[in-house]
């Protein structure tokens, strides 16, 4: 499954909303999530994908589609290394 | 320089801002080697951690969400492996959900309650066995929204009435092994985020606390100091109110510093 699949499943279950209504362009309001939803998304991927997400960056995310290229370009540079 | 705690080690759980990083300065310019834990924010940890070591004294940062057993037991194995004991635990790292009470879902709750009450169970766990022989040190921040009803704040609330209760029942069972151990509650302490909230009603605050001004961070640091230093060591399980006197103001009383409502 891609990265992107993967990353919407952890959105879907921990807000609990149909996988289908996230789209790239789309947000985290958009969705209804809260700040405590946000956080464990963030949490949830951390550990799914081994890699770290300082909420330094994760508040330039505009939309999940930076999320998903954010985490993309992360787990490739793990792997490189 | 007097430096007391020359060859402590000390570990402040959300160390890298606010009230945690005034503590872990005041700690290390007493001496002390300090480990600062944080969780979502590296960059403000690593920076104190540089401050930390122009003080001239070892600083190491750890990352750790406290709210999850397994990390706390990763954390501390690092210190097991690094140092091989620990003299001084600040249980400060917190987080809660703002929410009026009837909106508090269990999610919530259960966040709230394992960052802010559970992690002292578990760290304090830990760090006694790091503390054998040591004189060791522990002391909690809680706030006074464990006793005084604040909006939206009742899930916090709830968590440091119970960090200050589980403080009690460690200073009693952690005494035979020398270990001091006591609580701090402030009112609002005047950190970045707080400014921001607060905007506008700077003086209202200051006007409500007989002190005169708000509480900053480094009043904390100053009492978890002496709290950390034998000339404490009489004082066990109490929770020390850091508040300029206003909790103690009865409502609607003009003082020369103002009106407490």
């Amino acid at each position: 499954m891609s990265i992107e699949e993967q990353i919407k499943d952890i959105v879907a279950e921990i807000v609990r909303v149909d996988k289908g209504i996230i789209r790239r362009e789309g947000t985290f309001k958009d969705i209804n999530a809260d700040s405590l939803d946000v956080v464990q998304v963030l949490l949830r991927t951390e550990e799914t994908f081994d890699i770290e997400i300082p909420d330094e960056d994760a508040e330039q995310f505009q939309n999940f589609g930076d999320f998903v290229d954010y985490v993309e370009h992360h787990v490739a540079e793990k792997e490189k290394a | 320089m007097n430096q007391p705690f020359k060859g402590k080690l000390s570990l402040v759980t959300g160390g890298g801002r606010g009230i945690g990083k005034a503590i872990a300065l005041k700690l290390a310019s007493q001496g002390s080697d300090v480990i600062i834990n944080f969780f979502r924010h590296r960059d403000t940890a690593e920076k104190t951690a540089k401050e930390i070591q122009d003080i001239g004294v070892k600083a190491k940062i750890i990352r750790a969400n406290v709210g999850d057993p397994a990390k706390i037991d990763e954390m501390f194995d690092v210190i097991s492996n690094d140092f091989g004991y620990l003299d001084i635990l600040i249980s400060n790292a917190a987080s809660g959900v703002g929410r009026p009470v009837l909106d508090v879902d269990v999610k919530a709750w259960d966040w709230t309650m394992d960052i802010n009450a559970r992690a002292l169970l578990l760290c304090a766990q830990r760090a006694a066995r790091l503390m054998e022989g040591r004189s060791g040190k522990i002391v909690s921040i809680s706030s006074l929204g464990s006793f005084l009803v604040w909006p939206t704040y009742a899930a916090v609330g709830v968590s440091k009435a119970a960090l200050e209760a589980l403080t009690r029942y460690l200073a009693i069972e952690l005494a035979p092994k020398g270990i001091c151990v006591n609580a701090i509650a402030a009112s609002a302490v005047l950190t970045d985020a707080l400014k921001f909230y607060i905007k506008g009603q700077e003086a209202a605050h200051q006007q409500a606390t007989p002190a005169g001004r708000m509480v900053t961070p480094e009043d904390i640091a100053n009492v978890v100091f002496f709290l950390c230093s034998e000339d404490a060591f009489m004082i066990r399980g109490q929770t020390i109110i850091i508040d300029g006197g206003a909790s103690v103001m009865a409502p609607f009383v003009s003082t020369p510093g103002g009106v407490n409502q």
